[in-house]
């Protein structure tokens, strides 16, 4: 009995010997793809992700150090800005496009709503620079970290090394805004067989399935891709979507396909922020007007009764994650930001 | 610690009889070594012009003999700024006593770093060589001053720099040289500045192709010092 017991331990600790440490901080939910993210090149550690989030919900990242990322990407709105249709930055500035909730974004290959961005580590660089949102650049945010009282001792912890840099500052985020997994919806528990839908919220799904699947693709609910969905060009904001970065006619108003995870909570919606309410959503979808670069998707009207956008919408909030939307170590660090 | 270690490794290689080198890249201004905030008079005329910036990436560098490839560099990424001559001096440890006749690097920054993330050393982008707003690398950076440019202070500036598809500002140069301790390159930078109407265009700061056009004329400019 005794040597049973010594084997089975002797066993047991050699499988967390072999495991790695990410491989406890990050897990791909069953039946997901790969993300794409190399996590090689970053690996992930407790000290690194505790930086990351310290930063995240640090206004030092802003000139006059009062913006911090949350601001305009707060936990508990799906980590988008509740109530603004568009980003509210430095100065009471405010930008051009509505911020995007931030979950699952290990699976992503471009950021911004027109795939400005390509790689998650780059990507705070632009609300950091950016004239309406922290206006600072990244040299000076180093020398503010450098002369600040805690980061040294925070970096010095996650990269055994207390010269603060750029590289290892966005590595560092990047590590926060990859632990943001939303993976336990009840739509996620209905795929484990751990739940059930109701009636209604199944026949959402089946409608779900039907007419917003090819773009908002499962499990992700979003193909990634760029798409024009039809909305008109708001004549003040006169965005012109993936254009501007490919310089391409075909990309006119195509805009990057955002997912639908905690859709309850990430209001308002669009890459404008023009519709504050689900139903205006599914309304504009069953309304499209065509235009030249009209989503293939969208060419066929999409039919809907009254009862069928219940359904549906009563499927979409199946989708809201409260794990995510309240996990405290997603929140605001206090332990280090209040010490 | 990090020149200890380089110095440690020069004696090392000197030691056993191998070889330590470098290239050594001058930007150049009508005949003589570029000096910033100097203003210079162009050829023939009373057009003035000053520069206050000049930075660029040199990568990837190459040698050859007879088109066959010595030696690659790894990790081969060079900031050069104007302001700081000892970036001029990039040191090549050959493992052996190498001979070569041909040299090949490109300016800027290739498309598979540009896609690879947060990186360190010169390319940490603290170094004001990335943009943000869209992201990659710049790949050759000049600002100054013109009586020819209609812009505020009389200002231009030149960011090149762009990856994808038929914006790639990358360039290739291929260059005969000789194996000696130093291997000078000159950048006939007036050159590549008459190339520019500057009473037209006083600005680019995207991906454009403009800053193809600009960008591959580049590759007219560099030249071995005898």
């Amino acid at each position: 009995m005794k040597i049973k017991t010594i084997v089975i331990s002797c066993i047991i600790f050699l499988l967390f010997a072999f495991v790695s440490e990410d491989d406890f901080l990050f897990t791909t939910p069953k039946n997901w793809p790969k993300p794409v993210y190399n996590f090689k090149k970053n690996q992930l550690t407790d000290s690194k992700i505790l930086l990351g989030r310290v930063l995240f919900y640090d206004p030092i990242l802003s000139r006059n150090n009062t913006i911090s990322c949350a601001n305009c990407h707060s936990q508990y709105t799906a980590f988008t800005h509740v109530d603004h249709a568009l980003s509210h930055g430095i100065d009471d500035r405010i930008g051009t496009r509505n911020s995007p909730a931030l979950m699952n974004l290990a699976w992503h290959q471009s950021f911004m709503w027109d795939g400005a961005i390509n790689h998650l580590d780059m990507q705070a660089l632009a609300p950091i620079s950016h004239h309406d949102e922290m206006d600072e650049n990244i040299k000076h945010v180093i020398e503010k970290l450098i002369a600040s009282k805690i980061y040294p001792l925070l970096f010095y912890n996650a990269f055994n090394d207390s010269t603060i840099t750029g590289e290892n500052t966005l590595k560092a985020i990047s590590q926060f805004m990859l632990i943001l997994v939303s993976a336990n919806s009840k739509y996620d528990k209905v795929k484990r067989m751990e739940e059930t839908f109701t009636n209604q919220e199944e026949n959402g799904y089946k409608l779900f399935k039907q007419n917003c699947a090819s773009c908002h693709t499962e499990p992700l609910f979003t193909n990634m891709e760029f798409n024009n969905n039809g909305i008109p060009i708001d004549s003040l904001l006169n965005d012109i979507g993936r254009k501007r970065i490919t310089q391409n006619n075909q990309d006119y108003l195509k805009f990057k396909v955002p997912t639908l995870r905690n859709i309850e909570f990430s209001s308002p919606y669009m890459h404008d922020g023009r519709f504050k309410r689900i139903f205006e959503v599914i309304n504009h979808y069953t309304n499209i007007q065509k235009s030249k670069t009209l989503a293939k998707q969208l060419q066929k009207p999409i039919i809907l009764s009254s009862n069928e956008k219940v359904d549906l919408t009563a499927f979409l909030l199946t989708l809201t994650d409260k794990d995510f939307l309240f996990n405290p170590k997603f929140s605001f660090p206090k332990e280090v930001l209040l010490k | 610690m990090n020149k200890l270690i380089y110095f440690i490794l020069i004696f090392i290689l000197k030691w056993n009889g191998l070889n330590a080198q470098s290239i050594c890249f001058n930007p150049m201004f009508v005949g003589s070594k570029l000096v910033l905030n100097k203003k210079y008079f162009m050829a023939n005329s009373t057009d003035s012009i000053q520069i206050e910036t000049l930075k660029f990436y040199i990568s990837n560098m190459e040698f050859y003999k007879n088109e066959q490839l010595i030696y690659k560099e790894k990790n081969s990424f060079h900031l050069i700024d104007a302001a700081d001559s000892s970036t001029f001096n990039l040191p090549i440890n050959f493992l052996s006593k190498t001979f070569f006749n041909q040299i090949k690097f490109n300016i800027g920054i290739d498309s598979i770093t540009n896609y690879g993330g947060a990186m360190g050393g010169d390319l940490d982008p603290t170094k004001g060589m990335y943009w943000t707003w869209q992201n990659g690398y710049i790949n050759f950076k000049i600002e100054g001053k013109s009586n020819l440019s209609i812009a505020k202070n009389k200002e231009f500036v030149f960011h090149l720099g762009g990856y994808q598809n038929s914006f790639s500002t990358l360039q290739t140069i291929q260059l005969p040289i000789q194996n000696s301790e130093v291997i000078s390159i000159n950048m006939a930078i007036d050159k590549w500045i008459n190339e520019i109407d500057l009473d037209k265009q006083n600005h680019i700061m995207s991906p454009s192709k403009e800053a193809v056009f600009l960008s591959n004329k580049l590759s007219t400019i560099f030249s071995v010092s005898k």
